[in-house]
């Protein structure tokens, strides 16, 4: 037997009827913006995968142009310590030479007096002597350019050791290098996975340092004296520590030795 | 005391800066080495050798590695070493420490650093 219409019900069913056809009447549009947006976004998440892909493509060679100009610095930086050595060592040679002059005036100026002992000169002989021997500024010239020469040599070796920049450098470069490969496989790895449609959330990794790596990511040409000072602190740091923390030297002084 | 240097570097520049450097301070005796495998090499072949300066990053075997071998050996265990570096990080430098370096100088160094460094090790000898 039939149960008996509920009016009630049914009223209630169409009155839900009508607001499901009211949302959709709003989600309606909301799908075609939805539609309308994938249309525009689709094309342009191409062109970003595209452009991915490039980058990737170039990184290689970037690197490559990396490692062009740490050979050509290097090259250029041994050009210029040959050069500086070369330099050097002919100021150290004339150096020397103006030494053994100036010692052989001194020996000069000996037998002049020796000789000035041993013969009976007129005032104007021994004058001319004096002259020849003494009275010229000869002798202040030649310190003045051995201690020049010295200046000079001083200098080149200061440039010898601005050369350290070269060094500290590569060891960026080699940094920014690394930094490029790490970025390149991540891209490569992303752009697979988009191939593969297999978008998920990347974990974002930082890009760590090999410890076998033949550069230190923070090297600096930075002269500031304070960088060795620190080192010197935590050296003498570190050996005060120890010197308490010493587990021999505690075991020593309870056995008393 | 005549001393004997083995200058480590992979840098060619470096080492010819630390050799000039060494030659400024009358120190005239030395061998250089590309990296620490090299440098032990060295040794073993050059047992006049008495002070050791070595970078730390190079390849094949580092500066650290080279140090630790060197304490880990019978024959050269007491041999002073000095490591010439960038690396100026405090965890670095207690590595360094801990794996017995004589003195740590950070790069780029100066003449004055470089000599006071080696007299300090040279006065403990």
């Amino acid at each position: 037997m039939k149960e008996p219409t509920n009016f009630s019900d049914i009223f209630s069913k169409i009155r839900d009827l009508k607001e499901l056809f009211q949302f959709g009447e709003k989600i309606v549009p909301i799908f075609q913006s939805l539609i309308e947006f994938m249309k525009d976004i689709v094309p342009l998440m191409e062109k970003v995968n595209k452009s991915i892909a490039e980058s990737t493509h170039k990184m290689p060679s970037a690197t490559n142009q990396i490692d062009s100009v740490t050979s050509a610095t290097e090259l250029a930086t041994t050009e210029i310590l040959d050069r500086v050595d070369s330099i050097s060592n002919a100021l150290s040679e004339i150096e020397k030479e103006m030494g053994e002059i100036l010692e052989k005036r001194k020996e000069k100026e000996k037998i002049s007096e020796e000789l000035q002992k041993q013969i009976n000169f007129t005032n104007e002989q021994k004058e001319l002597l004096l002259k020849l021997y003494k009275n010229d500024d000869i002798d202040e010239l030649l310190s003045v350019i051995k201690e020049k020469l010295s200046v000079l040599n001083e200098e080149s070796y200061q440039i010898t050791l601005a050369l350290q920049v070269q060094d500290i450098t590569t060891q960026q470069l080699a940094a920014v290098n690394h930094l490029i490969e790490s970025v390149n496989n991540k891209l490569s790895s992303l752009v697979d996975d988009i191939h593969k449609a297999e978008i998920k959330e990347k974990k974002v990794d930082e890009i760590e340092v090999p410890d076998t790596a033949i550069f230190d990511p923070n090297a600096r040409y930075d002269k500031d004296e304070t960088r060795q000072q620190n080192v010197d602190d935590i050296i003498d740091e570190e050996n005060r520590t120890n010197e308490i923390a010493s587990q021999d030297e505690i075991d020593k002084l309870f056995s008393g030795e | 005391m005549d001393l004997k240097f083995l200058v480590v570097d992979d840098s060619v520049t470096m080492r010819r800066i630390v050799i000039n450097s060494l030659k400024n301070l009358g120190y005239t005796n030395y061998v250089e080495a590309g990296d620490g495998q090299e440098a032990l090499d060295i040794l073993n072949n050059h047992k006049d050798i008495n002070f050791v300066i070595t970078d730390w990053n190079m390849p094949n075997m580092t500066g650290l590695e080279l140090t630790k071998a060197i304490r880990g050996s019978s024959e050269f265990s007491e041999m002073p070493i000095m490591m010439v570096t960038t690396r100026g990080v405090k965890e670095d430098i207690v590595d360094a420490l801990k794996a017995r370096v004589n003195n740590y100088v950070v790069k780029p160094f100066t003449p004055q650093i470089l000599k006071q460094k080696i007299d300090q090790i040279l006065s403990t000898l």
